[in-house]
């Protein structure tokens, strides 16, 4: 049975992004169905929520990000999408779930946007904040499983959740530790973060409101 | 191994009130440690057993397991025949789906109609924003939908699992709120308020005297007095 991922604009979702990269890195097989915002076949595609990401698995539709990393955990249980130890999977849990609904003040003032041309922009304290604690929590992660990734050598939904937040730290170019930079780096050097990116500079789409530069915008 | 469960006061703290009553309704024993939220130390407390500073936070052999979902996915995980998921994998990534919805949404509700057991029941008109209503009618849907297909009188059938328990807020907001909703709405409302579990939570909070004033829409009254 063949699965298909409904998305936003690669540039700009970053909701979007971590189902998508989850299951390209596990190498799990899908169609995608990519919607523009604002637009009727987005409408018509998003979902009972109104929302994308939704997977959609037959008759099965699956919305929110977390919840379908959850549901492909357990369908391909072989991706090891979450840790098989039950006390770092109840940790990576917590982290997925605390980036699902945290974390606003960084989010609100670094919003995704592959394309931008890359140019520091000073944090706020709620977002320095922020910037401190997901610091914190990767390199808690990696010492505790060797890394790379978050919760060792398998790229899993944890890392998922916060593929974004690397995004949105190198397209602002945030002050970051070495430790930092290296997860960073590590995200960036997979096959599946390339072919997002390549894809989402390439798209038309523009949206003032999650370009911080408006009425300029910044390409590189 | 004993369980231990960080919250916040009762009255107040909606993220608590999840875990909690996911485990009393489905008879999980544990211990239960109170930290008033917004004191002098509260926050001190509060990182002491957990890195991320919120409540609610589990301690299970030692290690703390923090956000309200999370925790449920860990009990679910670790005491299967709570059925605190539906057994179904269709049911269970449908559950999963409103649970997360609620986890990382409805942002007016929730600052608008912040959780608070003691303000007697009433329409509060000025909560009733365009916004909130839209979350209302999105919730609405959800409750009714998942009623209509899985039989109630729960979300997902006859077991309060954790897709009620992420809304069990919701349902004391709509309470106190005086949110105008379905009848549909409000028999599922009272399914919930009618478990032991609610009520033990319930007299609980009207047993707290801690008051914040930043969750009081009716201040200078609170319980529906003038504050002493």
């Amino acid at each position: 049975m063949s699965l298909t991922l409904v998305i936003g604009n690669k540039n700009y979702s970053s909701w979007s992004l971590r189902p998508w990269i989850a299951m390209v890195a596990a190498g799990i097989p899908f169609e995608e169905m990519l919607v523009p915002f604002e637009t009727p076949e987005f409408k018509r595609a998003a979902g009972p929520a109104a929302k994308v990401p939704l997977l959609i698995d037959g008759d099965i539709r699956v919305w929110e990000s977390l919840a379908i990393l959850e549901y492909l955990a357990e369908k391909f249980p072989d991706a090891q999408l979450w840790p098989a130890d039950v006390a770092a999977r109840a940790h990576a849990r917590a982290i997925a779930s605390e980036m699902h609904a945290g974390f606003s003040a960084l989010r609100g003032h670094l919003p995704v946007n592959f394309a931008r041309k890359v140019m520091k922009r000073s944090l706020t304290a709620p977002a320095a904040a922020d910037v401190a604690r997901i610091a914190a929590m990767w390199t808690e992660c990696r010492a505790g499983s060797g890394g790379p990734f978050l919760f060792g050598t398998v790229f899993g939904a944890a890392d998922a959740m916060y593929a974004p937040v690397v995004s949105r730290f190198l397209t602002y170019d945030v002050d970051v530790s070495r430790e930092t930079r290296a997860y960073m780096d590590a995200v960036t050097s997979l096959p599946a973060w390339r072919q997002w990116c390549d894809a989402a500079v390439a798209e038309p789409w523009i949206y003032a409101e999650d370009e911080i530069d408006w009425p300029q915008v910044h390409r590189a | 191994m004993s369980l231990t469960l960080v919250i916040g006061n009762k009255n107040y703290s909606s993220w608590s009130l999840r875990p909690w009553i996911a485990m009393k309704a489905a008879g999980i024993p544990f211990n239960e440690v109170v930290i008033p939220l917004y004191l002098p130390g509260s926050k001190e407390e509060i990182l002491r057993h957990s890195p991320a500073g919120k409540v609610p936070i589990l301690i299970d052999g030692g290690e703390p397991v923090w956000e309200s979902l999370s925790i449920l996915e860990h009990l679910a995980e670790r005491f299967p025949d709570a059925k605190l998921w539906p057994s179904d994998a269709r049911a269970r990534s449908h559950a999963r789906s409103v649970a997360t919805e609620m986890h990382a949404g409805f942002v007016p509700l929730r600052t608008h109609c912040t959780m608070n057991l003691w303000l007697p029941p009433k329409p509060r008109p000025a909560t009733h924003t365009p916004e909130v209503m839209e979350n209302l009618a999105r919730i609405e849907t959800i409750w009714g939908e998942c009623r209509a297909r899985y039989g109630g009188p729960f979300l997902f059938g006859k077991t309060f699992g954790n897709a009620d328990a992420m809304y069990a807020p919701v349902v004391a907001r709509f309470h106190n709120y005086g949110l105008p909703v379905k009848a549909d709405t409000r028999a599922y409302m009272d399914a919930v308020m009618a478990q032991p579990a609610w009520r033990e939570w319930y007299d609980a909070a009207m047993a707290e005297t801690w008051i914040m004033q930043h969750n009081e829409p009716d201040w200078p009254l609170v319980r529906g007095k003038p504050v002493e």
